[in-house]
Order: C-alpha cells, then structure tokens, then sequence
C-alpha cells in the first residue's frame, strides 16, 4: 500500500471541501417565463418613461421631457375626472350588484342536488361568452327597431327607450350586460366556498333551533368571507379595467358618458395620438389596480394554501 | 335548509325560473335569430315560431354577403380560422414554456422563481393597454406587428400567468417522494418529469390548457391593436363585420353563433375544472 | 457487495442541524436501525444517502467510492418510502418492475414474479396502487426497492402506515428479506421495539447527533446516556436525582429514605447523578426493611403479559414497576416496599447525561 493510499484510508472524514453546487436547472426551466417578464416589464417601463413626457405621434418634433405635466394637467381637466366619476361608478354599479345576485344564486343552488348542478353549469355559458361579443348579442336585443327588449319594455308602455344610445340609460345597459357575463363568476366561486363549508356548525345550530337570519350573518357570512373578498376583488380588478364590453357597445359614447379608463387611453392613444397623456392615464390606472391587487394577492394566496392543503 | 315551507319552494323555483331566463334568455335568442330572415327579424311583434332557414350560415361560410347595394365579400371564415391558429398556437406555447417554469417553482424554492410567478400574477391584474400601447410601438420597429407570431406572444400574458399556477398547484400535490422513488429506480430527472411528474399532473395541466384557449378565443383588446384585417380574431371580427354589414342582422347573429360555440363546448367539457382556472387555482370545485 | 459508510456528514436548514458529524458504517448483509425520537433527523440522513439532498460537509462512500455528487439513479440504492410513494398510474407489477427495465436487465418477468411470490403479493400485480391495502401497498414498496438487489437499501419506517397484526408479522419476516440480498439495510424506525426484533445494530439518533450506536442488547442494557436509557424500554426507565456515597469501596445511595446498594460505577462517588431502575427490576413487597424504599401503589394496570404499577416513593417521586402478571400484585392505595437488586441501577451523570459505567447488570433483556 502506498504512502498515498495509506493516507487517503487512514484519513478520519473527509475534510471541509466547499460544495458549490449551484443548482441550474430550476433557472433553466424558468427561462422562457423569465422572458415573458422582460417582454411585459419593457413596456411597462416604457410606458412610465411616456408618461411623463410631452409625446404626441402627429407632433414628433415637439416631444420632450415634461416631469409630472401630464399628471398635473389631469387635475383641472374635467374629461380625466368625468373618465374618473365614469369607472367609479361603473365598479361600484358592477360589483355591488353581481356580488348581491351571485351571493344570492350561490344560496339558492347550495344543495348539490342534479338540478342545481345542471343550474349552475348552464349559467356559466354567459362567463364563457366573449365579452366583446356579449356585448354585440346585447345590441342586437336592445336595437330600437327590432330588438326584442325594446318590444318587451314597449309592452310596458315604455316605447322610446333608447339603451345605449341614450345618455340617461347608457350606463345602465352596459352594466346590464357587465352583469350578465360576470355574476356567473361570483356565484361559481361562492358556490364551490359554500359546498366547502364544513357542516358542524350548521348542524349544530339546526339543533338547537337558531333562526335562519343568525344563522347566514353569524355562521355562513363570516365563513365564507374569503371566498366573497377574493370573487369581489377578482370583480372590481377587472371591472375598473373594463373596456371589451364598453368598446364594443359604445366606443365610450354617447358623448363622453362611458369613457372609462381603458377606453380614454385607447382613444388618446388611437384617434389624438396623445402617447404621453394616454400613458399617464393609464399609469393612474395601474397605482390603482395594484394597490387592489396586492391586498387581492395576500387573500387570494390563503385560499389557494387551503385548496392545496398546506396552510 | 333541507326542509322547507310550501311558501319558500315556491319562491326558490320562481327566483331560479327568473335567473334562468336572465341569463340563457339572450343565448337562446340570438342563437334561432341566425335561422332567420331579415324580414322575420324585423316583424312585429317578434315570433317564436318561424320557418327557419340557413342562409345566413351559407351567406358566412361562401363569403358572399348579398344586401340590396350588391354583392359584399366577406371574411368572416378567415377570422374563425385566425382565432383557432392564434389560440392553439398561444396555448401550445404557453404550455411548452409554463408547464417546465410551474414543476420548478413547485419543487425548488428559489427567489427568481417566486419573483416571475408573482410578477406575472400581478400583470395579470395590470391595464393590458399599459403594456399593450408601448409594446405596439415596439412590435412596429421590430416588424412583429399584424404577426402571428406578435400576436401569439403576447397572447401568453393571458395563457402563461393562467397555466403557470394551476399546473404549479397540481405539481405541489404530487408527493416529491414518488418522484424520489422512480429517480432511485434509475432514472434521469428528466425521465421522472415526463413519466411521473406530467401524467400526474396531467388533469390540471389540461384543464390549465383548456382554460387558457377560451381566455385566448375571447380576448379582444390584444388583437384588436396589433393586427389588422386578415390576421384578427373572431371577437374583432364580428365587430368590425357589425360596421361593416349595417342592417344584415341575420347574418351577424348566425356570425355571433359561430365565434361563440367553440368556447362554449369546450367550457361544458371542462366544467369540472372552471372553478379552479377561474380561480387560478385558489378555490377547487 | 458494498460497504456504506458515513463519514463526519453535517446539514444545516436554516436554524436547524438535522445532522451534526455523523459517523456510521455499515456492513454488507448488516441491518442496522437508525432509531430516535422525531424531528431528530433520520429521514434527512437517508435523504441526504439518496442523494435527494447533500450534505453540506463530510463525504458518504458506497463500496469505499464516495457518491456525493452522483444523481441519485446512479448510487446503487433502493429505497422503501414511509408513505410507500408507488407510482399511481402504474399497476403493482409496473411499479416494481420500474427499476429493472430502466436499467435494462434480463429476465424481468422473472425477477418480478420472484419477488412477488417472496412477499405474497402474486395476486395483486396487476392492481393499481389504489386498490391495494395498505399491507399490500407496503409490500409492494417493498418488492421495488428489493427487486434490483441494491447495494444499499434505505427503509425510511416502512411499518409506520400498516396496521398491528401486519405490523407484527412483517417484524418476523423482514430480517430474512432484507438480508437476502447482503445489501447494507439502513432502517429507520420510531419504534424501539422494531429496532430491537429487526436490526443487528441500532445507532440512536437525537438532536441530529448519534448517541450511540451498539447491539440491541447493549443499548439496553448499557445505554450510553440517561437520554438513550429513556428512549428504550416500556414503561420508560425510572429515575431518582441520587448523589452516591462511596463505603468500603461500593457505592449506595439515598432514596426516598432508604439506602440502596448500587452496582454501577467503580466504586469512587462520581458525584450528581441520575439513578436509574428498569421497571421490570423492581420487586414490591409488603414486608419492610432497611434495604426498601416505602411506596403507595396509586394505580394498577394490567397489560397481559406483564402488570403495571403506579407508585409514588415516600418522597413523592413516581415510579412505575412492570411485575408478571401472576405476581401478587396488592391493590391500589396499598402501602408497600420496593427493592431492586444493586446491579439493576444505572448511574448517569447529571451534568453530560452520560452513564458511568462499567455496569455490571447481567438480566439482558
């Protein structure tokens, strides 16, 4: 035996020797999504940087750095707080009443039974209907010359009743149709936090004869509660976003009444070639959505944890 | 709950007869309007019962609208077509790129990963005109723009952030140990991913696939900034045939029928999985 | 034929340090149990064997060739998991047979219908995972880890997730299987008596640290520390704070009152200690003497095989005493004396825990 070997056999544990093993594969895998990112957070950067600068497509000699002008010119502007007032009212309008509804349908269809099961996946047909589109079907319903709402109501005596095209009744029939594409959701997300309840308190105050209305404000509300934060934050997220549905019934019209956010920044963007402002517009946008979002994330993260069974 | 009085039932099948008709009332109408004629869509009072034709599908599918001006061609074939590569391709794209990134971020604990995962949960929540307006500047220079393959791309901001965490879910409810054991059994990391890893994942990843195809199909705003006629999806399309055609109401109803029943059946044969992907993965059905 | 050897192996998780220098070498055809309370770190130590993990310091050899580094396919491990971890979409006979044909062997079939018959789950091989019971789950588990006749064979509590009786046989059988194919077997076990029925050795783990690592009588009878001495042994040992005096050149100590003859240590007072007396070698009697501890029987449970008493020592201190069933036993509430024989006490001391030895207890266990 060697002097060598002797050593190496003889030698009481291995020393110390520094491990680099710098694991690759899990940043190799995550590459392509990686990409993704850059490919969203380059435009969302840029679109900062325009925001704060005097940038029109028609004017390009007139470009140029303008620090918070644009943000500072939407402060006496009465197109950017009617645009303001508009995608306000609309979430609130959208989110309060297919909260209300769905919360409403999720109790009616609560028992599994093969009825309420057929119920509930027939009503999602409208949630998998373009929105875009459901708007357009909508259209076609309230179209003043045949459409089949504007003969129903006319039944009413109500015979001149315009929808969309008329600015008292144009929001109205946009959330009309907001919510019915949207309620479906809410209610199927209710529905499957109701069906995941556990039963014992509800046996329990069955047994000892609670009333029906201590029993959904003091049991069923406080238990659901996740799931009603998560399906209205998931609403108002969307919601103060919508554009599909107010592009394709009105383009924002009549008027000014639906300029909502999305819908001012396109038409900024498109028709007044405006990119500084129509960034800035939709910078305020995002400071709004993403303080909603991360209040969203941190509910939306303990459910998910419960759904996969590690808290 | 379970018993109830003779009052509560009659009331609970009356709100349910309502809801019903609120909501399957407006699918049910357009879709015997595209059997009909213009002149039985305009008559009133509106009736149920009429003799029902399918011209309006020949009209579509021929590209030859016939109005009382003359002869209109149309391209409403081309957008169905444009949605079905646009979406596959988006899908099949995203599910190459996602579903590798969502077993990593399941099985490592690494800050990248986490860092991506919530980066683009959070931009799912963002304006997409924020993104999508400097990126359409963008794609002019690069020349993607009125590309498949721009459209596609982008597309991912709908499928990827969708696909990353339900799949990410269903991977982290597969025991490491079973991977363990079929590594131990002497195969290859990669051998485990793809025997072990994917076919058990393989109803969510599915169902992540399916989802993200009918989130992809109904999109409307990407297209209809970054491509222009011959390369736009059914929703753009049925707007811009709407323009276009004016008074043909048949045909835009029978064009309505057609850009939504694709979704709509495949909804119906994933309904079992809607809840989860319309959760991302938060709430199981 | 391959030597597994663990040398000097550490791992740190953060504020935890599931393995802190271990040392262990086991012999081909040896079962050895690593054994220990939970969260002490012995499913990391087969873990980091696998090579599911690394070791962040100290090398781990298979046949004298470290594998440290090496993807765990090419270590040359089978391994039977807790949780069984068989492969769902696969049926029984799949799941064993994986190993043989990722490695390309011959005679598959053969191998598998071999095993099978071995552990009786011929009439199940083609049943997926989810219509097998839980016993046939784990035999199953078994035949994969076995099949490929490995050079070291992990079983991480293989038992835990089976029911008694299946639990009691497999303890039977388990020594002829494993050491069929002379593969090194580390068997990590929570329960000391699986240890004992099973391994040649059993290495105790606590606190990441081996406390010891001997035969299964040894460890009972010479437990190296007062933590060791607890872990084995049901009901557990019990333990009188005592500091022996040391007369004519033997040791006795004061207990409750009584002065009681100790045969542990070498005659000098080693100072503090723990005293500590197996259940069983206590005797109860009503007849009192100096050489007795006075004692009230607060409870009596009889467990079959042997009879469980409840004492408290005049001082207070509880003790429990394991006597044959047929004993005359008295009745709870009785007065009674307790005696042990000087070489049934252990002494530890009460700074390191350590025992002081040589003991001279001669009823093994």
């Amino acid at each position: 035996m060697s002097m060598v070997q002797l050593l190496q056999t003889n030698a009481p544990a291995t020393p110390a020797k520094p491990r680099p093993r710098i694991r690759l594969l899990p940043y190799l895998l995550s590459l392509p999504a990686l990409l993704v990112c850059v490919a969203i957070l380059v435009p969302f950067v840029t679109a900062a940087v325009y925001s704060l600068q005097r940038y029109r497509l028609n004017l390009p000699y007139l470009r140029g750095f303008i620090g918070a002008g644009n943000y500072i010119d939407f402060l006496s502007d009465p197109a950017f707080w009617n645009t303001f007032r508009i995608s306000i009212t609309y979430t609130a309008l959208t989110v309060v009443l297919e909260l209300l509804l769905g919360l409403g349908i999720a109790l009616l269809l609560r028992r599994p039974t093969r009825f309420h099961n057929a119920v509930s996946i027939a009503l999602l047909l409208p949630l998998m209907t373009a929105p875009a589109i459901a708007a357009l079907m909508w259209k076609l319903m309230t179209n003043p010359s045949f459409g089949i709402l504007s003969y129903l109501v006319s039944l009413f005596g109500v015979t001149d009743f315009k929808w969309a095209s008329d600015p008292s009744s144009a929001l109205f029939t946009v959330v009309l149709v907001d919510v019915w594409v949207y309620t479906p959701f809410i209610m199927i997300l209710l529905l499957a936090g109701l069906r995941s309840l556990p039963r014992q308190p509800f046996e329990a105050a069955a047994l000892d004869g609670v009333p029906a209305s201590f029993v959904f404000f003091r049991i069923t509300l406080p238990m659901l509660a996740p799931y009603i934060i998560t399906a209205s934050l998931f609403r108002l997220l969307d919601s103060i976003q919508q554009f599909d549905i107010i592009y394709a019934m009105t383009q924002g019209g009549p008027g000014d009444r639906l300029m909502v956010f999305q819908v001012q920044a396109y038409l900024e963007f498109f028709q007044y070639t405006n990119v500084g402002r129509s960034a800035a517009l939709l910078m305020i946008l995002w400071l709004i959505t993403n303080i909603l979002s991360n209040i969203f994330i941190k509910n939306w993260l303990r459910l998910r944890a419960r759904a996969h069974g590690h808290a | 709950m379970e018993h109830s009085s003779l009052a509560g039932r009659i009331f609970r099948g009356a709100a349910l007869t309502l809801i019903l008709l609120f909501f399957m009332f407006p699918i049910v109408w357009i879709f015997l309007m595209s059997f009909q004629t213009n002149e039985q869509i305009l008559r009133i009072p509106p009736r149920i019962l009429f003799e029902p034709t399918l011209s309006n599908y020949e009209a579509l599918i021929s590209g030859q609208l016939r109005t009382a001006a003359g002869n209109l061609q149309i391209s409403f074939m081309r957008n169905l077509f444009n949605s079905v590569v646009l979406s596959s391709a988006a899908v099949l794209l995203a599910l190459l790129l996602g579903v590798p990134a969502a077993y990593a971020f399941a099985r490592f604990k690494f800050k990248l990963g986490e860092t991506i995962a919530f980066t683009l949960l959070s931009f799912r929540f963002a304006p997409p005109l924020l993104v999508l307006l400097p990126l359409s500047l963008y794609y002019q220079e690069l020349g993607l723009n009125d590309t498949y393959f721009g459209i596609v791309w982008v597309y991912q901001l709908i499928a990827l952030p969708l696909i990353l965490w339900i799949v990410r879910g269903y991977f982290e409810d597969i025991s490491p140990d079973i991977e363990h054991a079929y590594r131990l059994a002497g195969h290859s990391w990669r051998e485990a991913f793809t025997h072990i890893a994917v076919p058990l994942a393989g109803p969510g990843i599915a169902a992540a696939g399916l989802l993200s195809f009918i989130f992809c199909w109904n999109n409307f705003v990407f297209a209809l900034i970054l491509a222009s006629a011959d390369k736009q999806p059914v929703t753009v399309g049925a707007l811009a045939f709407v323009t276009a055609s004016g008074i043909q109401y048949g045909q835009i109803a029978a064009a309505i029928v057609l850009s939504v029943t694709p979704t709509l059946l495949l909804a119906l044969y994933a309904q079992r999985y809607l809840v989860e992907g319309l959760s991302l993965g938060a709430v199981k059905g | 034929m391959a030597r597994l050897e663990i040398k000097s192996v550490s791992k740190t998780f953060g504020a935890a340090r599931p393995a802190d220098g271990l040392s262990l070498a086991v012999e081909p055809g040896e079962i050895v149990a690593v054994f220990g309370p939970s969260g002490s770190g012995k499913t990391v130590l087969l873990r980091m064997i696998a090579g599911m993990f690394e070791p962040d310091d100290g090398d781990i050899l298979v046949g004298g060739r470290s594998v440290i580094g090496a993807p765990p396919e090419r270590r040359g491990i089978g391994m039977a998991f807790q949780n069984f971890a068989l492969f769902p979409h696969m049926t029984a006979r799949d799941n064993i047979a994986s190993g043989l044909r990722a490695k390309g062997g011959s005679d598959v079939a053969g191998r598998v219908a071999a095993i099978s018959r071995l552990l009786k789950i011929e009439h199940v091989l083609g049943h997926a995972p989810r219509e097998l019971s839980n016993g046939q789950k784990q035999r199953t588990a078994l035949a994969r880890a076995l099949v490929g006749n490995p050079d070291v064979l992990l079983l991480d509590d293989p038992l835990r997730n089976v029911d008694a009786k299946l639990r009691y046989e497999m303890r039977l059988e388990l020594p002829n299987l494993l050491r069929r194919g002379a593969a090194a077997v580390l068997y990590v076990t929570q329960d000391y008596r699986e240890a004992m029925a099973i391994a040649d050795r059993i290495a105790v783990l606590i606190d990441g640290r081996l406390a010891q690592v001997a035969t299964p009588a040894d460890i009972y009878a010479q437990p190296a520390s007062v933590a060791v001495a607890r872990l084995f042994g049901d009901p557990t040992i019990n333990l009188a704070e005592v500091t022996p005096v040391a007369e004519h050149g033997a040791l006795s100590a004061v207990i409750a009152g009584a002065k009681m003859r100790l045969g542990a240590g070498d005659g000098a007072a080693p100072g503090p200690c723990w005293l500590g007396v197996r259940p069983e070698d206590l005797a109860i009697s009503s007849v009192s003497g100096e050489d007795a501890i006075p004692a009230r029987i607060l409870a009596i449970t009889p467990m079959h095989e042997k009879a469980v008493l409840l004492l408290r020592l005049s001082d207070g201190t509880e003790w429990l005493a394991a006597l044959p069933p047929d004993a005359p036993l008295g009745a709870a509430d009785d007065a009674v004396f307790v005696r042990f024989a000087p070489e049934a006490a252990m002494l530890f001391d009460r700074a390191t825990g350590l025992r002081i030895g040589p003991s001279h207890r001669l009823k093994a266990a």
